[in-house]
């Protein structure tokens, strides 16, 4: 066993299942309103008219980095089952959370591009 | 459970051919689906990222994953998803309601809401594969 005892925490079992709660209504609203509601061709101009609301943009502000975490947390656990080197868990855990801040940087970004429109 | 140490694909399974019940299967179809759901993540996030060059840009990318072979991979998709969402709250309600002992119940559960769901996909996707746009 490369862990030592005692050095974990339970942070991330528990945000799991927050972010899992949230996601899981989140998920069911997004298919929802993609892909049981709307026309059956989804373009630029039926993501931009949605992201005109207020509510649709705090929507994916929380849905976002919830499912990044949610995503490389997950990740973590699967590569952590193959009990790494603790040397090995830092560098993996600080590339995922590297991956996890900037991906929802880039998702924000995107947000904004939508938000402006054509 | 994760005990054991062999290979990358060999240890799942062990695991499986060790206990082989539905919380050692609902574990693994978990994981699977939860590796699926990151990789299309990356995908999905892709597509979208073709916004930044436009809304023509995106439109094209979109058409290209709109049409019968991705709306039928789309009902793979919402199986992985309803699948990981509804073993994800079984789990979520075993561990903060401490009911280990009801785990396989609710497991049953949600395998008949997760058919429910699929009916439901099935019957809004099919049409979609088999009538042009």
């Amino acid at each position: 066993m490369n862990q030592k005892p005692g050095k974990g925490s339970a942070y991330g079992w528990l945000l799991q299942r927050i972010t899992g709660i949230f996601l899981a209504f989140f998920l069911i609203l997004h298919f929802q309103v993609l892909h049981f509601t709307a026309r059956w061709k989804i373009d630029f101009d039926l993501v931009t008219q949605r992201l005109e609301s207020t509510g649709w943009v705090i929507f994916y502000l929380i849905f976002v980095p919830a499912g990044f975490f949610h995503a490389f947390n997950g990740a973590w656990q699967v590569i952590h089952d193959y009990r790494p080197k603790s040397r090995t868990q830092k560098a993996v855990k600080s590339l995922l959370w590297i991956l996890g801040i900037a991906l929802s940087a880039y998702g924000y970004y995107l947000i904004v591009t939508f938000t402006k429109g054509a | 459970m994760y005990q054991s140490k062999s290979g990358f694909f060999k240890k799942y399974v062990d695991e499986v051919g060790l206990n082989p019940n539905v919380g050692t299967w609902s574990w693994f179809l978990h994981r699977i689906t939860g590796v699926i759901l990151v990789l299309y993540l990356f995908m999905h996030f892709f597509v979208l990222g073709s916004s930044l060059a436009g809304g023509e840009t995106f439109n094209k990318w979109l058409s290209t994953v709109q049409n019968p072979v991705f709306h039928f991979l789309e009902i793979g998709l919402a199986a992985v998803v309803a699948f990981h969402l509804l073993n994800g709250l079984r789990i979520t309600i075993t561990d903060f309601f401490l009911a280990t002992k009801a785990h396989k119940a609710i497991f049953w559960i949600a395998m008949i809401i997760f058919l429910i769901l699929m009916i439901i996909t099935l019957v809004v996707f099919l049409p979609r594969i088999f009538s042009p746009h």
